[in-house]
């Protein structure tokens, strides 16, 4: 089986499973192990490690599903609602910069990273501008656009080495 | 590992990060009027001249700020996440108290800005 070139649907389903369980218990660790440094909305995003790394092994399609999954049900255990809205939003912006940046083949996982990061933040912005209605919280945005990058190339490196290690199944290696 | 396009992004979102804080940092001075305003609309003002507590209570949801020697924070929330009470006191124009779950926003109006409105 490891010999195979391209891998069967249901190999592509079950690793898609196992990978959303795996971003929710990334996510789990996150939400209780607070990595805040005294600002809010500053963490690592340790979840979008598996969103990277399916992202290069399962493809768009499967990723997105992956991601949408760990949000919606990361949202309804660990922080509610609303905290669901700002990942959703963060999440899916994140998600088409990365897939996007992927595709051109520019960028090594790095980039990628970087920019998720900071594209999950400016969409939790949005979101957040867009509930209190005030433009103002835009503030925020350099400490967040750091933070972002920061968490971003640190995920991307990760990713980068996790990426070499695996056993290439037919799909290609940044 | 890292691309050339890798380093070119990494430019790209620092000289967009420095452009952002550079227009919001313009006009660093002490304002004179605190603005709260509750889902987007204006609740009430308050001068920061005089010391003095307050309680917003707005759509089931209390919270308390404080006036102290120029300076506004927040001083109690019955919000989850207590970022707004953790945030501590402000007072220039470019910076703003903001209350999620609650939807309350502190702002703080006045000083450059408030000069150049009066000199039209």
């Amino acid at each position: 089986m490891t010999n195979t070139k391209t891998a069967s649907t249901a190999y592509k389903v079950a690793l898609s499973a196992m990978m959303a369980a795996l971003a929710l218990i990334f996510s789990y660790v996150e939400a209780i192990i607070p990595f805040s440094f005294g600002v809010p909305g500053i963490k690592l995003g340790i979840a979008n490690l598996v969103i990277l790394v399916s992202l290069y092994v399962l493809g768009g399609r499967y990723t997105l599903s992956i991601n949408v999954l760990r949000i919606l049900i990361a949202g309804l255990l660990f922080n509610g609602f609303f905290g669901a809205m700002y990942s959703l939003a963060g999440g899916i912006l994140s998600f088409f910069v990365m897939l996007l940046l992927q595709k051109t083949r520019l960028f090594s996982p790095i980039g990628i990273s970087m920019a998720g990061g900071v594209t999950h933040n400016l969409g939790q912005l949005l979101v957040a501008a867009a509930i209190v209605e005030n433009m103002k919280l835009f503030f925020y945005f350099p400490v967040l656009l750091f933070s972002g990058m920061v968490s971003g190339i640190l995920i991307g490196i990760l990713t980068h080495l996790i990426l070499r290690k695996l056993p290439k199944m037919g799909w290609k290696h940044p | 590992m890292i691309r050339k396009a890798d380093i070119i992004l990494a430019v790209c979102l620092i000289a967009a990060g420095l452009a952002v804080s550079y227009a919001f940092s313009a006009g660093q001075e002490t304002g004179q009027m605190a603005v709260i305003s509750v889902g987007g609309r204006e609740y009430a003002s308050y001068s920061l001249l005089e010391d003095q507590v307050s309680t917003i209570d707005q759509n089931g949801h209390i919270n308390k700020i404080t006036i102290k020697g120029g300076h506004i924070s927040m001083t109690f929330s019955d919000c989850a996440n207590q970022n707004c009470v953790r945030q501590g006191e402000i007072s220039d124009p470019s910076q703003s108290i903001v209350c999620l779950p609650n939807k309350v926003v502190v702002e703080i109006q006045g000083g450059s800005e408030e000069f150049d409105a009066i000199t039209k």
